[in-house]
């Protein structure tokens, strides 16, 4: 005899493995948007772009057999016309290897398409860097003293009389004056104006935060610049562009493109240019300051100024180029030389060399300035983007 | 509103179990519990298991389950029982009771197969709920470690998992101690009359290749912490535990689809619960046009055995038998043309799968062995550990039998294994006619 019996329920027995497994997925997804993020033109786009993100299936891998010849499966077909040698099913998809970060239609690679808005896509990158701490100590925005009100005074200059407070205060004395009996409310009396009953407003400075930013992405595109090099440029622009997009209400982003002369150029420009010529990394840098001069005041622009390149500066121009990163620091929130090394795909640190001609590299240059207000970071691989972006707005 | 009370279960269980009885069928006492779909797919999960140690696998097959059974895209299983005594099976509150006796009756074909078929002899059906239940607590407690933590414990579970059907072959039999191994290899030496063993080293490890990865691991791992050693074990004993079922699947369901269908049919049943009874029925058994249904050919084998020798040699045959002894023994060339069974495989150069053999007179042999190849573990390829070395490293083989390794799969286990395996690890297969080092 068999027993029966109703189910004590254990509530949802599995839910901690599947947030688990989603948190997985989560990770995944953020693996996949770094990759996304070096393609897509997304710096500048409306925040309500959809973009689709392909992610990895987090699956258990075992010992498999491959697809081959020798292995044999069996299968049953009652009532079909069966011969040897037949085809069955479909043709394959010609088999893709994967292509850089996009998937390959390899059999037996789980795949997810995901469809997010850049928003949303900030956000899961930023998740990661816990920013809160970073947003309350580390952002700053330039201040505008501004005049404010406050309070009233019994003296100042005619033109901050308050009219109102003035009106309130003869009401006050009138009614105490036919409380204590010395005056009549009667038709046609007049109750006059008295030099006691005058009123100023008090004006007092405060500092108001400026909410409004502009962002100058400053790129070599010389030769020297290769397509990979530019897609890490890239991809710590985007970064840089959303976060600060996150913090400010209005956000203008200026490229400016440079060899031996300096462009204003439009994002997709910027990232497509066709290398060509030297390198005169202050020719970028006085444009910079030309634009700012035209079109966004320091007091009521918080700006900032991102420079990326490979340290290939022509040698003459070096000294230049540094007074140029100098008296730019003054006006700028923060400013970052960004030098991108070999992309050689190993992510090997040693590779990329900062220190090259001799110390003489504007990265050697650089030293003397850096500061808070300007930093000075190297990438050599897509890894490098998070500790260089934690350098400029995380480290001290 | 259900056509069925915990009354009426009992009363057709009564009978249900009496015609069991007369069948000569012997089998641990059931305990059904009732459960509602979510419930269900929750014991799924976790392979029916009541307690299961934590893993993200599992959360992930939860969601798959709910989102494909939300879909319409497939049904739940109406029967689930585990191999413990008693057994315990689910019954889904939302079936009708013509499924619920299909369920039940079929519920004592299984209970009968894991008692009596000697595949299951060492998977202690007694202890097992315990041992599990011991098992979910020890991980559960080293993942609430301040000194471990999930993380690490899940690292150590994710790379046990990616090996964990490289296990023995051969369920039932205990495996063999290394000190008795040893003993019976001196002794071999001993009485050596030919020489042929002469040279055999007493002191390699291990003395005869060792297919059963994780324990190897366990045992002889350097570095490893107690609760890591721990964690392995637990993943090692739990596919003990499961493999019995993999070689057997295809017995295992045919049979009790087979005694589902005569305890069924003789219990008298009124007009509209026979015909949904054979509906279901039919649906259970009905082919999968180009894969093999093991429910469908192990009833048909069954059911072949019954009409050429008798009953009593199929109450035999579940006893003695694996799926491949069973194919073997039972499979015949009939059989292989009713089900028109064929043998396929990808041909890269044309792109296309192509039937390499059918049934015939001349190929269904062929058919037949291939079948064999992909029945249980079979269709896992077969690792062992080979030797190690004295300066720690694990050589692992893969027995290569001319179906070459899914490399990208491959490379991702052998990270895994390295993350057990503090030494070298070395690991040979063949790729193309090639040997391939890892």
């Amino acid at each position: 005899m068999s027993t029966f019996r109703e189910h004590k329920t254990i509530a949802d027995r599995a839910s901690s493995d599947r947030s688990r497994h989603r948190k997985k997925i989560e990770d995944a997804i953020k693996d996949s948007i770094k990759g996304v993020v070096a393609e897509e033109s997304i710096i500048g786009q409306d925040g309500n772009k959809k973009i689709r993100i392909p992610v990895r299936g987090i699956r258990e891998p075992r010992f498999v057999f491959g697809d081959n010849q020798e292995n044999k499966k069996v299968g049953s077909a009652p009532g079909k016309d069966l011969s040897k040698g037949q085809r069955i099913g479909h043709r394959r998809k010609e088999e893709r290897e994967a292509q850089g970060n996009k998937p390959g239609d390899k059999p037996g690679e789980e795949m997810y398409e995901i469809e997010m808005s850049l928003t949303e896509l900030a956000e899961y990158l930023f998740s990661d860097l816990n920013l809160p701490e970073l947003e309350r100590k580390k952002f700053r925005f330039i201040t505008e003293e501004k005049m404010r009100i406050k309070g009233k005074r019994t003296y100042g200059i005619r033109p901050r009389l308050s009219k109102k407070e003035t009106v309130k205060q003869k009401i006050k004395r009138k009614k105490a004056a036919i409380k204590a009996g010395s005056f009549t409310d009667e038709e046609g009396e007049r109750f006059p104006f008295h030099e006691q009953d005058l009123r100023y407003k008090h004006l007092t400075p405060v500092d108001k935060e400026n909410t409004t930013a502009v962002v100058f992405f400053v790129m070599d595109v010389s030769g020297s610049m290769s397509t990979s090099r530019k897609f890490l440029a890239r991809s710590f622009f985007f970064l840089l562009y959303q976060f600060l997009n996150h913090r400010y209400s209005e956000i203008d982003v200026v490229f400016v493109s440079h060899t031996a002369e300096a462009h204003e150029v439009s994002e997709e420009q910027f990232f497509t240019q066709l290398p060509n010529g030297g390198t005169l990394v202050s020719t970028a840098l006085e444009k910079v300051s030309e634009i700012i001069e035209k079109r966004y005041h320091p007091s009521s622009w918080n700006i900032y100024t991102f420079y990326c390149g490979d340290g290939d500066n022509w040698g003459i121009d070096n000294e230049k180029a540094v007074e140029c990163f100098e008296k730019l620091k003054e006006i700028n929130q923060m400013m970052c030389y960004t030098e991108i090394g070999d992309v050689d795909g190993e992510g090997n640190r040693n590779k990329y060399n900062l220190f090259a001609n001799g110390g003489k590299s504007l990265w050697a240059h650089l030293t003397r300035l850096e500061g808070p207000t300007l930093k000075r970071v190297g990438l050599s691989c897509h890894d490098d983007i998070w500790p260089a972006f934690k350098k400029l707005f995380g480290g001290r | 509103m259900s056509d069925w009370s915990m009354e009426t279960l009992q009363e057709w269980d009564d009978k249900i179990c009496v015609l069991g009885e007369k069948l000569g069928l012997d089998w641990y006492p059931i305990q059904y519990e009732m459960c509602d779909y979510k419930e269900m797919i929750g014991h799924m999960a976790y392979s029916g298991l009541p307690t299961h140690y934590r893993h993200w696998s599992y959360g992930k097959i939860f969601d798959r389950t709910q989102t494909e059974y939300n879909l319409g895209m497939s049904g739940l299983p109406y029967e689930m029982i585990i191999n413990t005594n008693p057994s315990i099976a689910y019954l889904m509150t939302e079936n009708p009771m013509p499924t619920h006796l299909l369920t039940m009756a079929h519920c004592v074909g299984h209970s009968d197969f894991f008692k009596n078929n000697r595949m299951f002899a060492e998977t202690g059906a007694s202890t097992a709920l315990d041992r599990f239940k011991s098992a979910a607590k020890r991980i559960r407690k080293y993942m609430e470690d301040p000194r471990i933590g999930i993380d690490r414990v899940e690292r150590i579970l994710d790379a046990c998992h990616s090996i964990r059907y490289q296990t023995p072959r051969t369920p039932g039999i205990k495996r063999r101690d290394p000190k008795k191994l040893k003993e019976y290899y001196r002794s071999l030496i001993l009485a050596d009359e030919t020489g042929k063993w002469k040279d055999f080293d007493l002191e390699k490890i291990p003395l005869e290749p060792d297919s059963n990865i994780l324990k190897f691991i366990a045992e002889h791992g350097r570095g490893l912490e107690a609760w890591e050693r721990d964690v392995i074990s637990i993943v090692e004993r739990e596919s003990g535990y499961f493999v019995p079922q993999a070689f057997t699947k295809i017995m295992n369901e045919g049979w009790a689809v087979l005694i589902h269908e005569k305890i069924v049919k003789s219990l008298d049943l009124p007009d509209d619960y026979f015909l949904s009874f054979i509906k279901l029925h039919n649906q259970v058994i009905r082919p999968h046009l180009g894969r093999v249904n093991p429910y469908h050919l192990g009833y048909k084998i069954f059911k072949n055995i019954e009409e050429t020798h008798g009953f009593e040699e199929c109450l035999e045959a579940r006893k003695l038998h694996s799926d491949e002894s069973f194919i073997k023994r039972y499979l015949t060339e009939e059989l292989c043309r009713e089900l028109n069974l064929f043998s396929f495989s990808y041909h890269k150069k044309e792109n296309y799968n192509k039937i390499t053999d059918v049934s015939s007179t001349d190929g269904w042999r062929r058919v037949r062995d291939d079948l064999i190849k992909n029945i249980g573990l079979n269709s896992v390829p077969v690792i062992y550990v080979k030797e190690l070395l004295d300066d720690g490293t694990l050589v692992l083989e893969h027995d290569y039998d001319g179906r070459d390794l899914d490399l990208a799969a491959a490379n991702k286990v052998f990270d895994r294994i390295n993350e057990l395996w503090v030494d070298t690890v070395r690991f040979t297969t063949v790729i193309e006619d090639e040997l391939w080092e890892f």
